[in-house]
């Protein structure tokens, strides 16, 4: 029966590949759209050349001619462009100066990419060491496929579905602008609800602006596909996992992605609700982290506790972690992978906030920590390593999308409401909900990340983010320069829109999850036999245990 | 022959193992294994749910001896891997019939 899913499954995925590719290749090149550049020698020119305030080089003729300011706005134009006519070794200086400004964006955001890649490595060490033994193996191959499976549908579809449209509303000027992708396949304008542009990576994202923002967003996808993995481990079927992969890659993950990152509503809704900056995630508390740990906390339901999880009275047993060298190694192989997720999400080393961010986000990642080293020490009369190991997450998931916005004072106090809530979150689940969470996925991941998403409401104190999603490039609450703002410095309305943000994210995350994958398991279980359970599923799954030489073998 | 079977607290190992080789014991067997006596073990919490460990990590020594020396070396071990607290372990001797020694089939307490 496992056999024939699987087959079933991999001639799937091989029809759909083949005839998307097929499919895409022909598609007609339409009317005057611009032209990608996958070389790289056309992209980052004098428009790309800004000083450190944001300001532009070259001053573009002022479109909106009802504007109030329409007729300073044309003089500057008109100023620029007599004296560029003078002066025109200085505006080939400045083609060269915006070059050399994308290039080290360039840098930045792969360099930073890189490091996010190397979270998984921390995940797979991680969630293995919190597993039993006998599942050791397990639980390697299915971070390992998370990987694999989930990068297929994101290169397949689901970079189309959440950057398709970027260039509409979202364009990335730090890394060129990626004026290439800018049709959405749901939606317009500012109610954009889906991308249709650069399915399988080809024409309109065959080029090299498109491509570093590709390598980027692909391995934030990647998290959100192996965060799963702490919570639906040692009892799900790799067929049905490599399902779960496929999903988040290529539906879950990229349409609320295309939602607040990709240029899509929800981002606009300050343009068109009067709602802050309309919702913002800077690194994806919410848009990677939460998305993933309630889609996890949707299939740890569905599936159900592992057997002898809970005993006939509903006391929750332990299944104590079976390798605490490989939960701490783990944990700080993503603090570090962190410091690339974080200060790399300004697309650009120009933005020189990246030095705030990346010490907020330690400052979480320590903070968090103690608090729920301290807590349990209160609590039970023992820190519990795994659980310093979760409140050090904790913080960096609830940090991930107020970073840059709030100063470390405020990323210090947002670590320590972390560190409480995976506590709280972890012992909930545990005696009240009964949801089995072997690795804490839901409690880090899922309710820190929405934690995060709020706490941006309530502590961004408006030094950073001025003309964010488009709101308020002039001024904003009656200020020049003033960015993104929360609750406590003024902002009630960023506080409204982050709460309602939030709250879509967990719906769309559980019910698209809950929903599809209720369905499959009505259809055939997604759960391994009781036999294969009890026995571990290293050898019933795979064919060898991770370690092999713990028993003594007969051959 | 003598059997003499020591199950102690892994710590105690080393000292053990010195006492036997100071009084002149030939050869050893150890093995890491799991139980418990009287005490029956602790509780400990993990993630906040409460479990017993009522099978603790221990080491068994297994030397073979002649009958006359069975006494001094009970002596030497007892003494050796003892720390007064309740888990330092038992001691079992019992007889054994015969000897072999593989690499050329001797046999008797010269085996020893």
């Amino acid at each position: 029966m496992i056999l024939n899913s699987q087959k079933r499954l991999s001639s799937a995925i091989v029809l759909v590949l083949t005839a998307g590719m097929l499919a895409v290749s022909t598609l007609p090149c339409t009317g005057q759209e611009t032209k990608p550049d996958p070389a790289g020698v056309v992209t980052g020119d004098r428009t790309s050349a800004v000083d450190a305030g944001g300001n532009s080089f070259v001053v573009p003729d002022p479109t909106d001619k009802t504007a109030p300011d329409y007729a300073q706005k044309k003089k500057d134009s008109d100023e620029y462009k007599a004296q560029a006519a003078k002066e025109p070794l200085a505006v080939k200086l400045a083609d060269t100066v915006g070059h050399v400004r994308v290039a080290t964006n360039f840098a930045w955001t792969l360099n930073t990419g890189y490091l996010v890649l190397f979270m998984q490595a921390g995940f797979a060490l991680l969630t293995c060491g919190l597993v039993r033994k006998k599942n050791a193996g397990h639980l390697m191959m299915l971070n390992f496929a998370a990987y694999v499976f989930a990068f297929l549908a994101y290169y397949a579809v689901g970079y189309a579905f959440q950057f398709g449209a970027i260039a509409v509303n979202a364009a990335p000027g730090n890394i060129g602008g990626v004026p290439t992708l800018d049709h959405f396949l749901l939606g317009k304008g500012l109610w954009g609800f889906l991308g249709g542009k650069g399915f399988f990576m080809t024409g309109p994202a065959y080029d090299a602006s498109s491509n570093v923002l590709a390598l980027f967003e692909v391995v934030f996808m990647e998290t959100a596909g192996y965060i799963i993995v702490g919570s639906i481990c040692e009892r799900i079927t790799f067929w049905s996992f490599l399902l779960c992969e496929l999903f988040i890659g290529a539906i879950l993950y990229p349409v609320f992605g295309c939602w607040v990152w990709g240029g899509g509503w929800m981002s606009q809704l300050g343009n068109t609700m009067g709602l802050g900056h309309g919702y913002v995630d800077f690194a994806g508390s919410t848009v990677v982290h939460a998305t993933g740990g309630i889609c996890a906390m949707a299939l740890s339901i569905i599936l159900g506790p592992r057997l002898g999880k809970f005993g006939p009275d509903g006391k929750p047993r332990p299944f104590p972690a079976h390798n605490l060298v490989y939960v701490v190694t783990g944990t700080f192989i993503l603090l570090f992978g962190w410091m690339g997720f974080n200060p790399g999400s300004t697309l650009g080393a120009t933005d020189l906030r990246i030095s705030v961010v990346a010490i907020n986000t330690n400052l979480a990642a320590i903070s968090g920590s103690a608090t729920a080293m301290l807590f349990w020490y209160w609590k039970f009369g023992k820190p519990d390593v795994t659980m310093a190991c979760n409140g050090m997450l904790a913080g960096l998931v609830a940090i991930t999308a107020p970073c840059a916005f709030v100063s470390p004072t405020s990323a210090f106090i947002i670590g320590i409401l972390a560190g409480l809530v995976v506590c709280l979150g972890v012992l909930f689940n545990e005696n009240v909900t009964k949801i089995d969470d072997p690795c804490g996925a839901i409690s880090v991941h899922g309710f820190c990340g929405l934690l995060g998403g709020i706490c941006l409401g309530l502590f961004a104190d408006g030094t950073y983010g001025a003309g964010w999603n488009g709101v308020g490039a002039a001024s904003y609450l009656g200020q020049a320069g003033k960015g993104v703002t929360g609750l406590f410095y003024g902002d009630t309305k960023q506080f409204l829109v982050q709460v309602i943000g939030a709250s879509i994210c967990a719906a769309w995350a559980f019910g698209a999850t809950f929903v599809f994958f209720k369905t499959v398991n009505a259809v055939k279980s997604m759960r391994v036999s009781k036999e294969v359970e009890e026995e571990g599923l290293d050898v019933p799954e795979f064919g060898l245990g991770a370690y092999p030489e713990d028993a003594v073998h007969a051959a | 022959m003598k059997k003499i079977e020591a199950i102690i607290q892994p710590h105690k190992l080393d000292a053990v193992k010195e006492a036997l080789i100071g009084i002149g014991v030939e050869g050893i067997t150890i093995s890491e294994v799991r139980g418990h006596g009287r005490q029956k073990g602790h509780t400990e919490t993990y993630r906040g749910a409460e479990y017993t460990v009522d099978l603790l990590p221990k080491v068994k020594v297994e030397i073979f001896v002649p009958d006359a020396r069975v006494e001094s070396i009970v002596a030497a071990l007892s003494s050796a891997a003892r720390s007064g607290k309740i888990g330092d372990g038992k001691i079992f001797i019992s007889s054994i019939d015969e000897a072999v020694r593989i690499r050329n089939d001797e046999r008797g307490e010269g085996v020893l």
